[in-house]
């Protein structure tokens, strides 16, 4: 090979691959709005934005899987969690989740809870093409899940309570709190958790819809 | 050394080792977060500032690297002065001074927000700034020249591209797709474009000077080899569009162009070993030679193969966000740049203080500390990574009690990371004593 030749096909190699590159990218900018439903992105969706980016969240937690690995995927966090939960975490995330590896508390104002909730809310509904897949065990469990058992999950109450060897260290095993507890005293727990032990540092879920309450007690008291 | 003007490049070094100490101080306290939970400075530097600053260390003394090496290199290709030195200076300690300002703005709160590219806008404009200078700077300086060679050619694309590229960065958009797609053409196109045609070009100088083949050659096989990394690296920046928002065609577009990207790193490495075995001149500086044949290689594992390991869309649905990225990231920097800049390093450094004849003892050790726990390193997070993607994508069990079964891991990663700051110290103490302890060329 000449060295006009190789010339050739650097020259050739880099516009072919430049011209790809430009076409599909303007292809992708005229799909992005419908893809990201754009029409939902309001203001306090931008404010949202910046309010992520200007605590810096994405060096501890990848969103659509970029960026820090320390903390989770937000991506479709809000797929699992209530926007309620995602207001309490944010406006003191060690009382919510007093797990090991700790969140710092960064402060911030009711107005941009709302936003940085709104923003992540906005992000769940951006069509990723299924990313993250469904893991094969979880969508296997998922078929057979009591209504309650979702509730449990998404207030995120294994942070601190452990059934069947996963969860939290901070409460109570409720591996059988069933046998132990009547349902009464459970649904009590729950909207009142200083009626039993006025030391008790769980917070209260006395704002949680009846018919999630009423599903989680059914589901911790059939835990036997 | 030919000109008096490439005593430039001594300065850039010099920043450009010191970060680099840096950047592994950094990287020590950010891997500690993840071996123990208590963390005694999360409010003082947590994880994210820690990080932030581990990584912009990095980008920022490679920078220097490739500027003192371009400022080393294009007086002997251009056959003439730098255009001016004084310009070369401002544009260091302005450089120097916004990477400064960067980090005591990390630490005090001050972010832009989006990973690797934090700098706060009026510190991104600085950089503009610096750019310009050093482009204007090396660009009068190539416009003397009576013969462009293919090397100052591909160098002045390379830079050209790198300044271009940044500017795409430099934007707030509203939508996080939007900028997460445009964010790509800064950190994608850079590294597995910009840096590369750098990279290319400071390779086929230091191998021509070294092994004294051909220089038609040489211009050649540069050709072919950035030709191809253009070509493949383009497009390919597809493979990080699978799961951005972005259309499905991207799974087919950027599986196709990335699984070629390791062929252009692979002609690099069998172009190398045979300018080396080919030599028309005794190779008196072995310890470069070491650096640039152990620099493709690594390029070669850890940009090429570790990188198509879990390029293709089936695997990279499962692994995509795991630590299996950060395994990938650890072991192509270390391949790629880090031993290109210090194969540069080695290359210029003698010349410049003049020492014909020095103790490579050191450099050696120093070569095979940062090697041999690098490969370990990766591998711990690698297993790290596998770790993760089983039990939380594939077994669906949750974040963090995931964490708890890589923590092991993690800590093989973070105990060989201080066998590779020792590597990295073995270095900075060669680089600064070096010529000073004159040693007969037996010692």
């Amino acid at each position: 090979m000449t060295l006009s030749q190789a010339k050739a096909v650097f020259i050739w190699g880099t516009v072919s691959s430049a011209v790809i590159l430009l076409a599909l990218t303007y292809n992708s900018l005229s799909q992005i709005p419908q893809r990201t439903h754009e029409d939902r992105l309001d203001a306090q969706v931008a404010s949202g934005k910046w309010v992520w980016q200007k605590h810096n969240c994405n060096d501890c937690h990848t969103i659509l899987g970029i960026g820090g690995y320390y903390a989770p995927d937000l991506t479709k966090v809000m797929s699992y969690r209530d926007a309620g939960w995602m207001k309490r975490f944010l406006k003191d995330p060690e009382k919510v989740w007093p797990a090991d590896r700790k969140m710092p508390n960064l402060h911030l104002t009711d107005q941009e809870i709302t936003e940085l909730t709104a923003f992540l809310g906005w992000v769940n509904g951006i069509d990723t093409n299924n990313w993250p897949p469904k893991p094969v065990a979880a969508a296997a469990a998922t078929a057979s899940e009591k209504p309650g058992e979702a509730v449990f999950k998404a207030q995120g109450c294994s942070a601190c309570h452990t059934i069947n060897g996963v969860g939290g260290k901070v409460g109570p095993d409720l591996t059988k709190v069933g046998g132990r507890r009547t349902k009464e005293w459970i649904e009590e727990q729950l909207k009142n958790p200083k009626s039993h032990n006025p030391d008790s540092i769980m917070p209260s879920y006395a704002k949680l819809p009846e018919k999630d309450r009423e599903a989680l007690v059914d589901y911790l008291s059939g835990l036997k | 050394m030919k000109y008096e003007s490439q005593k430039i490049a001594y300065n850039y070094f010099v920043v450009a080792t010191l970060l680099f100490g840096l950047q592994v101080i950094f990287g020590l306290i950010t891997g500690a977060k993840y071996v123990w939970d208590f963390d005694p400075l999360l409010n003082i530097l947590p994880f994210n500032t820690a990080r932030a600053i581990h990584i912009n260390l990095l980008v920022v003394w490679l920078l220097f690297g490739f500027m003192g090496g371009t400022y080393y290199i294009v007086p002997e290709e251009a056959k003439t002065e730098i255009y001016s030195p004084k310009l070369a200076q401002l544009q260091l300690w302005l450089f120097a001074a916004i990477g400064v300002t960067a980090i005591i703005g990390y630490i005090a709160g001050w972010s832009w927000g989006m990973p690797f590219l934090e700098q706060p806008t009026v510190l991104k404009i600085g950089i503009v700034v610096v750019a310009l200078i050093f482009l204007f700077n090396v660009f009068m300086t190539m416009i003397k020249t009576k013969e462009w060679t293919v090397i100052q050619g591909v160098l002045l694309g390379g830079l050209v591209m790198l300044a271009l590229l940044f500017l795409f960065g430099i934007f707030f958009m509203k939508n996080l797709t939007t900028q997460y797609y445009y964010w790509w053409w800064v950190i994608h196109l850079w590294v597995e474009g910009a840096w590369e045609l750098i990279t290319g070009s400071i390779m086929a100088f230091i191998l021509l000077k070294l092994t004294g083949v051909d220089r038609e050659l040489v211009e050649k096989w540069l050709y072919i080899e950035v030709g191809l990394v253009l070509f493949t690296g383009m497009a390919g920046t597809g493979h990080h569009y699978y799961w951005i928002g972005t259309p499905k065609y991207w799974l087919w577009v950027g599986a196709v162009f990335s699984a070629l990207e390791p062929l252009p790193i692979l002609f690099m490495v069998i172009d190398t070993l045979r300018d080396v075995k080919e030599r028309k001149v005794e190779i008196e500086n072995k310890l470069v030679l070491y650096w640039a044949v152990g620099g493709v290689v690594m390029h070669f594992f850890g940009a090429g193969v570790w990188g198509f390991a879990h390029t293709l869309p089936q695997i990279n649905q499962w692994t995509h966000g795991t630590q299996i990225t950060a395994s990938h990231g650890h072991f192509a920097f270390f391949g790629a740049y880090v031993m290109l800049n210090l194969t540069m390093i080695y290359f210029a450094l003698p010349q410049i203080k003049g020492v014909k004849v020095f103790n490579q003892g050191l450099g050696f050790k120093a070569f095979w500390t940062m090697n041999f726990f690098m490969i370990i390193m990766v591998l711990g997070l690698a297993v790290a990574g596998v770790i993760q993607t089983y039990f939380q994508r594939v077994l669906g069990m949750d974040y963090l009690t995931t964490q708890g079964f890589m923590r092991l891991w993690f800590a093989v990663f973070w105990v060989s990371a201080w066998g590779f700051a020792a590597g990295a110290l073995m270095y900075i103490i060669d680089f600064f004593t070096m010529g000073r302890i004159q040693k007969s060329p037996a010692g």
